[in-house]
Order: structure tokens, then sequence, then C-alpha cells
């Protein structure tokens, strides 16, 4: 990757207003969502009469998946994509898991556990 | 936590996950790193900075650009049903330090590329993460698999505390990334076992 293209990506200016799909809002109603916290759609709440952008966000996380990989598939900033989710969360359409580990670190254990995984990838 | 809203009944499983950040300086290899380990196609999203959190200083120049956006690679590695690892490679410039501090927010430890041509470039990056007490590892990426540099010149070069530890690596090359995983991992295993973590 050239020097151009990366500082092209972190600096290019937003053309347009990034906070419109939120209604101005940038903060989420909750403030634990994080980057790897998985959610998953609930099927059984429809979709119907849903703006686009919901839409398309239920359809990304029809099974467990990453805030961060929501984020990057549904072609949102984290920051829209977690005002977002959270609505959704709200409303009981998305549940979501948050790693304990985010909170704690993980035991002797769990760490070996993780060492021979790694080892057989 | 199992909050209120913690899922799930049946299925899917929902996995634990772990996040390791990888930092350096920019062309250190980064993006390379995280998309030689993960499962999919090197993922990518964006965050959006406000003046409020690129800080006021930064935008000397710029008055009239109230936002900015930084790009974010990470990948993902399941490593079983029940775990899944994500690296998070973080913006390059240190005016984006609010993303690393985002980021470094209960992750397990750090992965630091080094480039020899350009060491001064991981600074920034081993100083906020001993700052931080995220434990760490420094993986001096040789491109082309050459060492034309010494472990230990570089250790010194870097500072590096004697506990810190530092390996040769090729980010491209898949048992090398796995090496360095590893080395981290054990790295958060002999602290736990010694009882000396700092706070997540």
């Amino acid at each position: 990757m050239s020097a151009y293209e990366e500082d092209d990506r972190s600096v290019e200016s937003n053309l347009i207003r990034p906070y419109s799909l939120t209604g101005g809002r940038t903060r989420p109603s909750r403030g634990d969502l994080t980057v790897t916290s998985q959610v998953v759609a609930v099927p059984s709440m429809g979709s119907a009469d849903l703006d686009p952008e919901l839409e398309l966000i239920l359809s990304v996380c029809a099974r467990p998946v990453s805030v961060a990989e929501v984020a990057s598939r549904a072609g949102l900033p984290l920051g829209v994509l977690r005002v977002l989710l959270s609505d959704l969360l709200d409303q009981g359409r998305v549940v979501a898991h948050t790693s304990p580990w985010e909170h704690r670190r993980p035991d002797a254990d769990t760490l070996r556990s993780v060492l021979d995984g790694i080892r057989r990838l | 936590m199992a909050g209120p809203w913690t899922v799930v009944e049946g299925d899917p499983p929902v996995p634990d996950t772990l996040k390791i950040v990888v930092a350096g300086g920019f062309g250190a290899g980064k993006t390379t790193l995280v998309s030689t380990l993960s499962e999919v196609e090197s993922l990518h999203t964006e965050e959006i900075m406000t003046s409020r959190s690129v800080g006021v200083d930064d935008l000397a120049g710029v008055e009239d650009k109230t936002t900015t956006t930084v790009a974010l690679d990470f990948g993902r590695i399941t490593l079983d049903a029940s775990t899944v690892v994500y690296l998070f490679g973080t913006p390059g410039q240190r005016r984006f330090s609010y993303m690393w501090e985002e980021l470094s927010q209960g992750a397990l430890g750090a992965i630091v590329i080094a480039d020899t041509r350009r060491l001064a470039d991981s600074f920034d990056s081993i100083d906020f993460f001993e700052s931080r007490r995220l434990p760490f590892v420094v993986a001096v990426n040789c491109f082309d698999g050459q060492r034309t540099h010494r472990a230990e010149d570089v250790r010194v070069a870097l500072d590096l505390a004697e506990e810190v530890p530092l390996s040769l690596c090729d980010a491209r090359d898949r048992e090398s990334v796995k090496g360095v995983l590893v080395e981290l991992v054990e790295l958060v295993l002999r602290l736990e076992l010694a009882g000396a973590q700092g706070p997540l």
C-alpha cells in the first residue's frame, strides 16, 4: 500500500454528514456495546416499516457477529452504527453479548487453551 | 459480564471474544500482519473523529472541518466454537490516540510492529502501552526475509524493558505471525501466574 492510500483513507473529509442517519445523535442510548460485542438479530421480530439502514443491519447480524463486522459489512462508520444498533437493542430486535474478558482477563486455564488454539491454526 | 440482555437459549452459539491490538508506525506492516491470520479478507471500517476527539491543536489550519474519518483494519480468528480472537490495527497517527484508548480498553494485549528502517515510529505505541500497563510484545518486521538487525540491537535502540518479548518476524508469513501471537499470550499467562496484571 502506498503512503498516499493510507493517508487518503485516514484523513479524508466526510462529504455526507455522517450522523444524518441517526437524526443527529452522536451518542448511543447505551454505552455497553464494544467493537467486539457479538450481536444477533431476533428472528421473531419482523423488520416491516424499518428504515433501509436498520433492515441492512438486521440482515448482516442474522448470525452472531461482532459490532465491528456489522459496521464493515453495512458500510457504516462505527459511531453511526453504534447509535443505530443501540436503538435496535432497545426495541428488542437485536440481542448482544459482550465477552466477560472485556472486563477481566481470562484465567490461566483459558489462556492455555487459547495458546493451544493458536498453535493449531 | 452477564447482563440482562445476554443471549441466547439454544441456537446459534455466541462466542466469547478476545481483542488484540496491533500497533506500529505507518507502513510497518500492521495491515499485513492482521490479514495474514484473519480467516476473512481483511475487514475494514471507519470511525468518525470529531474535533473534540481529535484535539483542538490538530485541527489548526483546517478549522472549517469538524469531522474526519479514521480507517480501522481488523481480522477475525475463530479458535473454536466458543472463542474468537479479533486483531485490531490501530491508526498510525498520534492524533488518533483517542482510538488507541478505545481499542485498548478491554484488550488482552498488544503487538507493536517495528520497522528497522524507522524504529522511532514505534516509540509512540510503546510509550502508550507501557503507560496503560497493557501487556505487549514487539515484532520486528523483516521485509523480504532479510534479517539485517540483531534482535538485541533493536531492543537497545527501543530502550525496551527486559521482560518485554521481542522477536523478528515476517508479517506475511502465517507461522511467523502465529509465533508472535503465541509470544503475546504466553506473556499474558506469565503475568497472570505471577499475579502481576495491571487493571483492565
